[in-house]
């Protein structure tokens, strides 16, 4: 069953008389409980693909459903609450905010939600213990190594249990042996069922996966549905 | 972890430019605070002056005929005949709406006298009335307060050679010199004054005066109004209003007023503008920070939420620093401003009004950069990232 569909999905970015199309006619599908790869060179499309799934950007035309909801049918609020539940977001640069230490970004996303303090506290501590940072939730964002900011980072996209997680190049800003945790535990959580679907520029990230599309100019142009080898070779 | 608790730690960690805003409003609040004060207890100075001022409204007996009389001259040959009023009549002034604003009613008699053999005017008066109106009267000895006691004017001491303590034989009665009042300049000087029943009694004017002189504080009410209101219930009198006396403070006090007002009101739309530019410079600052806000999923109205919670934080603090500003800069400036007569009274009103005028303020200034922030796409935000 899909989770995701993107039915002729365009995005046209306009600046004045200028028009850039970021997506063409893409069409897309995507099982629950799949780790997607996204590929492709630089101003292909990759972002704006993740920006439309993560109902942040709209698309100029075409539909996006998730879990059968067509999200740009949605009012601007019911987007927001559509993206507080459905979606957890990891964003390449982290993101975390300065000022609050770990576990209170780990909370951000429950801050608006009906649940007690207590219950909040639990479930951000329990999302730290999972991405492995219990004993750094009270460190400031700064005071944190780049991995385990990412880690914190994780931890936040999930504290709401969202069935989609979209991630922006998480290992981008990262040495390798960081990025390998990172990798590590986003397959834990593709393992425990968890739909992901990331965008990256690395390679050697493509052995997480176990399905990769490969963009140019805003459409697929590869898809490893089915052939993850031969896709490999092509890329 | 609430909304307020991100709120905090905001205002925590740029502790810069909440310091900024809380001062930029504080001296808003606190000049306003300064200005309203100082004209509220000079105010009330000028109201304490206007009572121990004297008389602002005079009741007669009607009388159909026009004075002769100016300046103290009188015209030979006109002999006008003095009615009276009744003094029980004066209770009357009780039931006129305006009676919280008469502040003295001072009842007096007159008629002239024989002291050995020449004829002079006695006035009876109420004591504690007259002396409260006549303040820069200045008297050798003291006042009169009862029995057949006299206070002198002036001309009259030389007249007659009196000190303090001498026996004065007034139309038979013996009277006791208990003060000697110097020289005023006017009829004062020329009258034997004394106690209000014993002077009826001596005159042969029982329960009758002669005429009435009223201080009111007309703060907050037109002294022609009052008049009318005299007249209504005293029928039979003629009531004048000495108006310049009144109308000269209370222009002064309103011109005041409405200078304050000005400078406040200034003030008040700089510091607005203070908080508006520092709002809109930290919405800029914040883009990033509302675009993850959004991104995982806060409403629009939560975003407003923050920032106008922030706004209220600040602009309530700034309230409350600036009111007490503004009262320390208050008892600075009154010893200044007026030679240290007029004080300070708590005024409850002005402390609650500084704090919500201060949130107001800052929440007005606050609402563009608030609904700027709410209507941040995320997208748009995140951009930046």
């Amino acid at each position: 069953m899909s989770l995701i569909e993107l039915k002729q999905v365009n995005k046209r970015y306009h600046n004045g008389a200028d028009c850039v199309t970021a997506l063409q006619e893409l069409n897309l599908a995507v099982n629950e409980g799949t780790f997607l790869g996204v590929m492709g060179p630089s101003g292909s499309g990759k972002s704006t693909l993740l920006s439309v799934l993560g109902c942040l950007t709209s698309p100029s035309s075409g539909k996006v459903c998730v879990d059968e909801i067509d999200v740009y049918g949605l009012s601007q609020e019911k987007q927001a609450d559509f993206r507080r539940e459905y979606l957890g977001f990891i964003f390449q640069s982290h993101n975390l905010i300065p000022y609050l230490n770990a576990l209170e970004n780990v909370m951000l996303p429950l801050a608006v939600s009906k649940l007690s303090s207590a219950e909040k506290r639990e479930r951000a501590c329990n999302m730290l213990k999972r991405v492995g940072l219990p004993d750094r939730m009270l460190h400031l964002p700064q005071q944190l190594s780049g991995g385990e900011q990412e880690r914190v980072a994780i931890a936040r996209s999930l504290v709401n249990n969202p069935p989609l997680l979209l991630a922006d190049e998480p290992t981008g800003s990262l040495d390798s042996a960081t990025s390998l945790q990172v990798m590590n535990l986003l397959s834990e959580l593709h393992q425990d069922g968890q739909t992901i679907i990331m965008v990256t520029h690395n390679r050697e990230n493509l052995q997480w996966f176990d399905r990769t599309i490969y963009l140019r100019d805003g459409m697929i142009e590869k898809d490893s549905a089915g052939d993850a080898r031969s896709f490999s070779k092509a890329v | 972890m609430r909304l307020e608790h991100i709120v905090l730690h905001n205002l925590r960690r740029r502790k810069g430019r909440a310091i900024f805003l809380v001062i930029g409003l504080l001296i808003g609040v606190a000049t306003v605070v300064t200005l309203l004060s100082l004209t509220d207890a000079m105010g009330q100075r000028a109201q304490h002056e206007l009572e121990n001022f004297g008389a602002n409204i005079i009741i007669t007996p009607r009388s159909d005929v026009l004075s002769l009389n100016y300046g103290g001259i009188q015209l030979a040959g006109v002999n006008l005949v003095a009615k009276e009023l009744e003094q029980s009549s004066l209770a009357n002034i009780d039931d006129i709406p305006n009676r919280r604003n008469v502040a003295t009613i001072a009842p007096k008699v007159l008629g002239a006298v024989e002291v050995d053999g020449q004829r002079i005017m006695m006035m009876g008066v109420d004591p504690a009335a007259e002396f409260k109106l006549k303040r820069w009267w200045s008297i050798a000895g003291r006042p009169v307060e009862q029995g057949h006691e006299l206070l002198v004017g002036a001309a009259v001491v030389k007249r007659f050679n009196l000190n303090m303590g001498d026996t004065l034989k007034v139309n038979g009665q013996d009277f006791s010199v208990v003060g000697l009042l110097a020289k005023t300049g006017s009829q004062d000087d020329q009258l034997l004054i004394a106690p209000l029943d014993v002077a009826q009694a001596t005159l042969g004017k029982p329960g009758q005066v002669s005429m009435v002189e009223i201080a009111a504080l007309c703060h907050d009410c037109p002294v022609d109004d009052m008049v009318n209101q005299l007249q209504t219930v005293l029928p039979g009198t003629d009531v004048q209003a000495v108006q310049q006396v009144v109308k000269t403070r209370m222009h002064a006090l309103g011109q005041f007023r409405l200078f304050a007002w000005g400078v406040a009101v200034t003030v008040v739309i700089i510091g607005a503008l203070l908080v508006f530019v520092t709002m809109m410079g930290a919405i800029s600052e914040r883009t990033r920070e509302i675009g993850i806000f959004r991104a995982i999923g806060y409403r629009r109205r939560h975003v407003l939420h923050l920032v106008l919670m922030e706004a209220t934080i600040v602009s309530a603090l700034a309230g409350v620093l600036g009111y007490l500003t503004g009262v320390a800069a208050t008892l600075v400036a009154l010893p200044l401003l007026d030679g240290g007569k007029a004080s300070w009274q708590w005024n409850p009103t002005l402390a609650v009004a500084a704090v919500f005028a201060a949130i107001f303020v800052g929440l007005l200034a606050s609402l563009q950069p608030a609904f700027r922030a709410s209507r941040l796409e995320p997208s748009e935000a995140l951009r930046a990232l």
